[in-house]
């Protein structure tokens, strides 16, 4: 019941931010879905015992996943589902307490929510980095050694 | 005018509208060549960093042309790179000609907003409500962390209009923001105090630079990328910054 209602206001969160950033109304709901599709992953693989950050990269790389997918039978640009599917990830709320705890002059708190924070965008943008590398297989560039001569 | 003057101020045009719009480096590299190649030139090269645009080609009669354009104003309208690209796919595949594209891209680029400033205003509540609720799980914080969302992005609007400062007026967004927040804290009207602030900050993250910066950085593109991470992390300091100078008129 709860878990429904939580789903919903990811739902609700996503296509508002799809509005925020100018995309096209027949494509913000596509972006709520994974939305909420993302969020099950991130609150749930931690009852599993995965830490914070490992389910926020493995949620961040779902979301990737699908928009690429869905970008493809849409045949618009990957952006308009992976900038809106990655925002329920953020981690706003570590951010906050991070710079409270700098505030309240407690510094080694601050550091160390900072680093979990800074932790938790590199899980992000880790996911992120991982399905493009899948969906551009054999596009990419080249690197280090030139084999094919 | 002649063809090659025309196919370079048409692909400049859709390489502009694109990066200042919010696409990433290799789609406004991609798509110039593609449309410059369906005009028939040969020997494409264009180079975009986050500021800039050069493309370079050569015409059937051997002749070189060559041109570089600045694009000062970022913003993120992500429907209008969708109508880009859709232009551009419908040119490459001889759909249009090379008249109605431009006319086309010049359309586009004269078209208000794909939503109205109220709406992106309700929006930046109801997602602040909403994202405030995931947060922190109370349901009697989601009415101010509505105010709040909605009064960071009114804030924004404003002093981007009336300063043009682009750090400076999310800082004082930010700084805004944090004020109402606090305020409705003090009144008692906000309970709990974290949930509230979140839903507040969370419509001025930087969404598209974030994003872009990885997949810049991905497809080979370093310049942007590193710049377009540089934009990303000035954005959220002047943000922290905002909220830190709100949070002490608490502790005051």
């Amino acid at each position: 019941m709860i878990m429904w209602l939580e789903l919903m206001f990811c739902f609700v969160a996503t296509v508002a931010f799809g509005i925020i950033f100018n995309i096209p109304l027949r494509l913000v709901w596509w972006g709520g879905l994974i939305g909420m599709v993302i969020w099950l992953i991130y609150s749930s693989l931690p009852m599993y015992g995965l830490s914070q950050v490992y389910s926020a990269a493995v949620a961040a790389f779902v979301a990737a996943f699908t928009s690429h997918w869905l970008a493809r039978f849409k045949k618009v640009p990957v952006t308009t589902f992976t900038i809106p599917g990655i925002i329920p990830l953020v981690p706003g709320g570590r951010a906050y307490s991070s710079m409270l705890a700098i505030v309240e002059e407690n510094y080694s708190n601050g550091l160390a929510l900072g680093i979990e924070t800074l932790l938790q965008a590199g899980a992000i943008a880790g996911g992120l980095v991982f399905a493009l590398s899948i969906f551009s297989i054999g596009k990419g560039v080249g690197q280090r050694y030139e084999t094919n001569r | 005018m002649g063809k090659a003057e025309q196919t370079m101020a048409f692909c400049l045009l859709g390489g502009k509208l694109m990066l200042r719009y919010g696409a990433e480096t290799y789609r406004v590299e991609d798509t110039m060549y593609r449309m410059a190649k369906a005009a028939g030139m040969r020997n494409i090269n264009s180079f975009v960093t986050l500021t800039g645009i050069f493309l370079a080609y050569r015409t059937d009669e051997g002749q070189d042309y060559m041109q570089m354009i600045r694009v000062h104003e970022r913003y993120q309208d992500l429907s209008k790179v969708t109508s880009v690209n859709q232009v551009s796919r419908e040119f490459s595949h001889g759909e249009l000609s090379i008249e109605e594209a431009t006319n086309e891209l010049t359309a586009i680029e004269k078209a208000p907003m794909n939503y109205p400033l109220w709406l992106i205003y309700l929006a930046s509540g109801i997602g602040g409500a909403a994202f405030s609720y995931l947060i922190g799980k109370s349901f009697p914080d989601i009415f101010p962390a509505f105010i709040g969302g909605l009064m960071t992005t009114v804030t924004l609007v404003l002093y981007q209009k009336y300063l043009k400062v682009k750090f400076f007026s999310e800082f004082l967004a930010a700084v805004s923001g944090g004020l109402v927040a606090v305020l409705m804290s003090v009144t008692g009207l906000a309970l709990n105090f974290d949930q509230v602030i979140i839903g507040t900050l969370i419509p001025l993250v930087p969404g598209v630079p974030l994003t872009n910066s990885v997949r810049d950085l991905m497809s080979g593109d370093l310049v942007a990328g590193v710049a377009r991470g540089a934009e990303a992390g000035v954005t959220s300091l002047s943000i922290a910054a905002g909220v830190v100078v709100s949070l002490s008129f608490l502790y005051f």
